[in-house]
């Protein structure tokens, strides 16, 4: 460590781009129950370094962006960290997995429209169901709650817990249903697509404005990237959670209003939560993109583009931006999770997503009460939610070091 | 905000923060001190507005809950007048800061319109204890396996261990308390011995909520420790500590630990404020009578006054905290000398 200055120690800090990112940390960390300081941790830093090119050599040739580049190594910072990233079994057996897990969840639904079983009685006499049927409550005469008809069902019986497996054919639902009778895996996988849709959104939001308020706090840093830096201590100061939370719980009903007539319950909810969780998300890749910017302004070559009149924009678009890729990929990789947790966490607490639509957060909240009953109606999302944030914080750990200049090929 | 302030610990606290304000004013001079009080000043302003505005938009139907059936708009006219919500925003706001300065956060909309002042007493005290208790487990685990992992970094062990603690230190606590609650019912179904499934007061429902927030919190100490355990094993002087004949133990403890405290000491004390708010789903799930569970008990019946009290204390908490930790890392290290 090395000897700070006290007047700048905040300074400091942020250029040395200290602000350790660890899964999690995004919201302040308060989902695990415990803070994770949104400030620096010394070693574990994002890859903040510029990629460092190789010195131009005797055998040096011309490299396609005007830098020199040795011959016997052309490969890019990026193609060379993605080569890291494929080293690391870890995190690329939870790629795997997650890509199989997304991708059953938005393409599944479209055949299962057409397997769901017969009513048997009911009001709705002999016909299939659909899963977009199973979300209703008014189907709840459809099916049994519980586990008639499942392939696989849990229960509690003593003494242990039993999976049944096959049943009668009343209606089919492979991993059970509610206690409302809807279907738990079409609800499972409404729920996946939906946090990953919300990550999505969220993950362009909070890149659009972290790089663009980052770069420009970072270059101009008079009084903008003054009061954008308060701005960031003000974000920073508020308990995560509970700011999502009060937002959800304020502007709810305003979107419920504003947004239902045009994109239907669930949309509107969406829209909420990418407001909410986007606007709590982006001051800290600001910061990230702001501490390497400054870091970047000091490089050699931007100082030349200077020199040489280049307009700030140019230089800001052809030397720093490309330059900022790896810190905005290892922040972003870590902030979907954060999206994710915090999608779930909002629903669980009944101010995310609600019924008519479906969220791992809010199945579980659903089947709390019905912890003796129905076990299977908390158990499956919650092995769903370990799964994904399981394999997420893999990739972002393995991510991240393929992103460390410190890591050696 | 009368009872907190007439036991003893809040005013042994007051009395240390102020003595730890004067000692960094006399060794890094007054300008510092100023300048980060400054910053304090804004950041609470901020942080006030955006609760107070937030609280603002939402639409008054608590109100018109509270007016009930027999609801005349003189009655609802009086009933805004009384908890000031037919002023102008800005007046408000000026309102709701001028309270907040005598310590008045408002009266709740629900709970028969008690102070959220009462409310909140009621909760901290809970709260503080569940978030120490936590703290202090997830230190004595965290920083033990970092120290394990550092000696040993590079294998396997270290690896697994750093896994672990990845793996326990993502995990939300909404997933791992369900969890538990499935094994506790498992238990309780087959009358084998098992935790009590909520409540606060007794030593066995003090197990669960802590254990568990243990879990999700030591990996964050785990790996805080292990790269900054790391970071000074590497330094000149352990090496000549080493060479000098020192045992292993000794290096470990006494030369590396007591260097790698600095950073953990700045990452304990954000988190101080933070373990009392963080447990609002544990809170909530174990119906534990904290904060986190009033509030989140509040934000389901949208008593807005009560989650706006809630945010504010904990932010304020959070900041004190913040300038708290410059000051003690400026009196920690001796390598930052004054401008």
């Amino acid at each position: 460590m090395d000897i700070r200055e006290y007047g700048e120690l905040e300074e400091v800090r942020q250029a040395e781009g200290q602000v350790g990112i660890e899964p999690g940390g995004l919201y302040g960390g308060t989902y695990g129950g415990t803070y994770v300081p949104a400030t620096m941790t010394p070693n574990e830093t994002l890859a903040q370094e510029a990629p460092t090119r190789p010195e131009v050599g005797t055998q040096a040739r011309e490299g396609d962006d005007g830098f020199t580049q040795l011959a016997g190594r052309s490969s890019s910072p990026l193609a060379a960290a993605f080569r890291r990233f494929l080293r690391d079994w870890r995190a690329v057996a939870a790629l795997a997995i997650l890509i199989v897990i997304v991708a059953f969840s938005f393409i599944f639904p479209l055949f299962y429209q057409h397997m769901g079983g017969r009513t048997v009685g009911g009001n709705l006499g002999n016909r299939p169901i659909g899963p977009e049927q199973y979300h209703q409550f008014d189907f709840n005469d459809l099916s049994h709650p519980g586990m008639n008809g499942t392939i696989i069902s849990v229960t509690f019986t003593p003494p242990f817990v039993q999976f049944h497996f096959g049943g009668p054919d009343a209606a089919f639902h492979p991993l059970g249903s509610d206690s409302l009778g809807r279907d738990i895996l079409a609800r499972l996988m409404a729920g996946v697509s939906i946090s990953i849709e919300l990550a999505i959104v969220v993950e362009l939001f909070d890149v659009g404005l972290g790089l663009l308020f980052g770069t420009l706090a970072g270059w101009y840093s008079g009084w903008l990237g003054f009061i954008l830096d308060r701005f960031t201590d003000v974000m920073f100061a508020f308990p995560g959670l509970l700011l999502i939370i009060l937002m959800g719980a304020t502007l709810g009903p305003v979107f419920d209003d504003k947004f239902k007539p045009i994109v239907g319950p669930i949309y509107s909810r969406i829209f909420l939560l990418v407001l909410a969780i986007g606007l709590l998300a982006w001051p800290l890749m600001m910061r990230f993109v702001r501490g390497s910017t400054l870091q970047l302004k000091e490089q050699q070559y931007v100082e030349a583009a200077r020199v040489s009149g280049t307009p700030n924009r140019k230089i800001i678009m052809r030397h720093v931006i490309p330059n900022l890729m790896n810190v905005v990929i290892v922040a972003s990789t870590l902030s979907v999770l954060g999206t994710i947790i915090g999608e779930a966490g909002l629903s669980a607490l009944g101010v995310g997503i609600r019924p008519p639509g479906s969220s791992l957060g809010l199945m579980i909240s659903d089947g709390l009460g019905d912890l003796y009953i129905l076990p299977g109606e908390v158990l499956w999302p919650v092995l769903v939610l370990i799964i994904i944030v399981v394999c997420l914080s893999f990739i972002g750990d393995g991510v991240r070091d393929a992103f460390d200049p410190r890591t050696k090929d | 905000m009368d009872e907190v302030l007439g036991t003893a610990t809040p005013i042994i606290i007051l009395v240390v923060i102020v003595a730890l304000i004067v000692a960094a004013a006399i060794r890094l001079g007054p300008g510092f001190v100023i300048k980060r009080m400054a910053g304090l000043v804004f950041v609470l302003l901020g942080v006030t507005f955006i609760t107070f505005i937030l609280g603002y938009l939402s639409p008054a139907s608590p109100i018109l809950l509270q007016c009930g059936e027999k609801c005349t708009p003189p009655l609802l006219a009086h009933l805004q007048q009384v908890y000031g919500l037919d002023l102008p925003w800005y007046q408000q706001y000026y309102n709701f800061v001028f309270r907040l300065l005598h310590f008045d956060l408002g009266l709740s909309y629900k709970a028969g319109g008690r102070s959220v002042v009462e409310i909140l007493n009621r909760g901290i005290p809970v709260s503080v204890q569940l978030g120490v208790m936590a703290l202090i487990s997830q230190l004595l685990l965290g920083i033990p396996a970092g120290i394990f992992a550092a000696r040993r970094a590079g294998t396997r062990v270290d690896t697994g261990l750093m896994s672990v603690s990845l793996v326990t230190f993502s995990l939300p606590t909404f997933v791992t308390i369900p969890f538990f609650q499935l094994i506790t019912v498992v238990l309780s179904l087959n009358h084998w011995p098992h935790l009590p499934l909520s409540g606060w007061g007794t030593p066995e429902q003090m197990i669960a909520p802590v254990g568990i927030l243990t879990l999700v919190g030591f990996g964050y100490y785990a790996r805080l420790t292990r790269t900054t355990m790391l970071d000074v094993l590497g330094q000149d002087y352990i090496r000549t500590a080493r060479a000098k004949g020192l045992t292993d133990r000794t290096v470990t403890i006494r030369h590396a630990f007591r260097n790698a405290l600095v950073p953990l000491v700045t990452a304990v004390g954000p988190a101080l404020a933070f373990v009392v708010s963080g447990a609002v789903f544990t809170e909530s799930f174990f119906n534990i009578p904290g904060i986190g569970f009033f509030a989140a008990n509040a934000i389901l019946s949208t008593d807005m006054p009560i989650v706006q009290g809630t945010v504010v204390v904990v932010a304020t908490t959070v900041v004190l905290m913040n300038v708290m930790v410059d000051v003690i890392y400026g009196l920690l290290d001796p390598r930052i000398k004054v401008q």
